[in-house]
């Protein structure tokens, strides 16, 4: 799997809502080509909200897909500048949103970085990171994982 | 509060990338806190990862399912006489947190006792870890043969009210043609997908292609060159050989750049090939030599030991149902109708439909003999046994297979004296039970002598010999106790 760079790990984003910010996504997905799509992308992580929210509290959300229309699997980072309303189970907007991109494929290896990914945001040390550090460290801290 | 738990849980969610794994993390980190032990098997794109094993389960105090895609109830037959805690994993990450103090509150007892191990026949003791492989190969198998059967039954009883039956070559294909070979494809499939998914169970996604194709091929007697093909015990065989092959490959720490190849590429094309080979080069000349060397022995009995003949063969087409054995008694009765002797092909007629009956009739009397699937497939093993097919007593022969196959071993022998005794002749074949009054089997009440006192016979015996084997199993958990 793809590390992360400075493309995928985006600081600041101006966007005011959860729409706005799974656009986004969607968008940067589409112009790394990890999806072929970024519409049908965006539905899916639209579809996905509606399941159940990804906001798994302390203002951290992980909204994700799989989907035929991903080419390649890969994570995105974003901050937002102003805190989104996500419904989280914490019922506290979020500033930051992980995204999980995975192939509608049995990639083992691809899907096992992901898990790996998944599992290391449920300690808090790690969030803390993610909501507080520089660029080059969040980068950093994310391809250690997924290397 | 402060007592050490035994816990262990199943996560899935419907992308299976993200939360099943974030749950299974959390309720780790949330049990280790706590001084709990806890076993997490995760369910997700990638495929079961960490699986619980029989022993696990068995030492559990709680059970937490936290399921977003849900579970199959042979998936969840797995905690029978366990405490189950089920949520939502949607909640889960919420209450991971607090979810380990109330789990005596939220738990509901599912399925039997906690006591009885005998609840699931065959699912226990120490042969515990086959037995599961074998049933998940079973579950995978049984639609193919109930379904299949049905289809075929029903093209039998349309040619005998006078249907049209041709294939493409003698006419174009008529519609009880197309059903009965539709229906077939389920017989053909029912062995590669059991072999395919006792390897599945065993070795996870790369176990499932080779161990489908080798089997399918061990059965094909037209592709190996032989009379007949291995049957379900090929099925067995290989699906237990190649799913530990495989296992065994996988359990190498490659390094993860080529991780992906070797599951997707090298196992896959490795496994095939050997098995491949080794089918041709040794199981098929296997099987044709056992056919040769058995068809001459049974050819060279001499007509004064005419009844114990007629326990072998029938003992024979009881056996393997399909299989090799069944095969070489099917074509010595089979090649006599060239003589015009009638008397043999009934042994067929009559003992075909006798294990899947009684099997069937079994479960619906004893069910605590037999696991829920058993019972529930019981109405339809007996319709399909009894117009159709021996398959359908497979499943039950492999849930348990020496108790089984020694009792429809025995009274297929028996039945098969009987048969010869009372002079029954058996013209062709047709559906089954229904074949006297169809006047292909004479003299008729004969024929429902020898079947009635066959099935009744072989039911017995499953009882007796079921028995036996739990009492045995029951001592040996004991002792380990």
């Amino acid at each position: 799997m793809n590390l992360v760079t400075e493309k995928e790990v985006i600081f600041d984003l101006d966007v005011t809502s959860q729409k706005e910010a799974l656009q986004v996504l969607a968008s940067i997905a589409f112009n790394q080509g990890m999806v072929d799509n970024a519409k049908t992308f965006f539905e899916e992580l639209c579809k996905r909200e509606k399941e159940g929210t990804t906001g798994f509290g302390n203002g951290i959300a992980i909204p994700h897909a799989r989907h035929t229309c991903v080419k390649k699997a890969g994570i995105l980072f974003i901050r937002s500048r102003h805190a989104l309303e996500w419904n989280a189970i914490d019922g506290e907007p979020v500033k930051a949103c992980v995204c999980l991109i995975a192939p509608d494929d049995k990639n083992d290896f691809h899907l096992k970085a992901l898990s790996k990914f998944a599992r290391k945001l449920i300690h808090e040390e790690f969030v803390e990171v993610l909501q507080t550090a520089g660029l080059e460290e969040v980068i950093k801290e994310i391809n250690d994982i997924l290397q | 509060m402060s007592k050490q738990l035994k816990i262990v849980s199943v996560t899935n969610c419907p992308a299976g990338i993200a939360h099943t794994y974030m749950v299974a993390e959390a309720f780790e980190k949330r049990a280790r806190e706590l001084g709990h032990e806890i076993h997490v098997e995760t369910q997700g794109a990638s495929g079961v990862e960490n699986q619980l094993t029989a022993q696990q389960i068995s030492d559990a105090d709680y059970v937490i399912l936290a399921v977003g895609k849900g579970i199959t109830d042979s998936d969840r037959s797995r905690f029978a006489g366990k405490k189950v805690i089920d949520i939502k994993i949607s909640d889960a990450l919420k209450e991971a947190k607090t979810i380990f103090e109330h789990l005596e509150e939220r738990a509901t007892q599912y399925g039997g006792s906690a006591n009885t191990n005998v609840k699931l026949g065959s699912q226990k003791g120490n042969q515990g870890n086959i037995m599961t492989h074998l049933m998940s190969g079973i579950s995978a198998a049984l639609p193919f043969v109930i379904g299949g059967g049905i289809l075929v039954a029903i093209a039998n009883i349309m040619v005998q009210w006078g249907f049209a039956y041709t294939s493409f070559e003698d006419g174009g294909a008529s519609f009880a043609w197309i059903l009965e070979s539709i229906g077939y494809l389920g017989f053909k499939f029912m062995i590669p997908i059991m072999g395919g998914y006792i390897a599945y169970s065993i070795a996870d996604k790369p176990g499932l292609a080779p161990a489908f194709i080798i089997t399918y091929f061990a059965n094909d007697n037209k592709m190996l060159g032989t009379e007949s093909g291995a049957g379900f015990l090929g099925a067995i065989f290989f699906g237990l050989a190649i799913g530990y092959f495989v296992k065994w490959i996988k359990h190498y720490n490659y390094p993860n750049t080529v991780k992906s190849l070797m599951n997707l590429t090298v196992i896959p094309a490795v496994t095939i090939l050997i098995f491949g080979l080794l089918t041709f080069y040794v199981v098929g000349p296997f099987l044709g030599g056992l056919m040769t060397n058995m068809l001459s022995f049974l050819n060279s009995v001499p007509p004064e030991y005419k009844l114990p003949l007629a326990f072998l063969i029938g003992a024979m087409l009881a056996f393997d149902m399909g299989g090799p054995v069944n095969k070489i008694a099917w074509f010595f009765c089979f090649s006599l109708l060239a003589e015009k002797i009638y008397t043999w092909y009934a042994i067929v007629g009559v003992v075909a439909s006798v294990p899947p009956v009684a099997a069937g009739i079994a479960a619906l009397l004893k069910p605590k003999l037999f696991s829920k699937e058993e019972h529930d497939m019981s109405y339809s093993a007996i319709i399909v046994g009894a117009t159709v097919a021996t398959e359908p007593a497979i499943p039950y022969a492999m849930a348990d297979p020496l108790p089984m196959i020694s009792a429809n071993t025995i009274a297929g022998g028996v039945t098969g004296v009987l048969t010869i005794m009372l002079g029954i002749e058996r013209l062709a074949p047709g559906i089954g039970v229904f074949d006297p009054l169809l006047g292909l089997m004479t003299p008729g009440w004969a024929f429902y002598v020898a079947y009635i006192f066959g099935v009744t016979l072989n039911i017995i015996l499953i009882f007796l010999f079921k028995g036996m084997r739990i009492k045995h199993t029951e001592k040996k958990a004991q002792k380990i106790k």
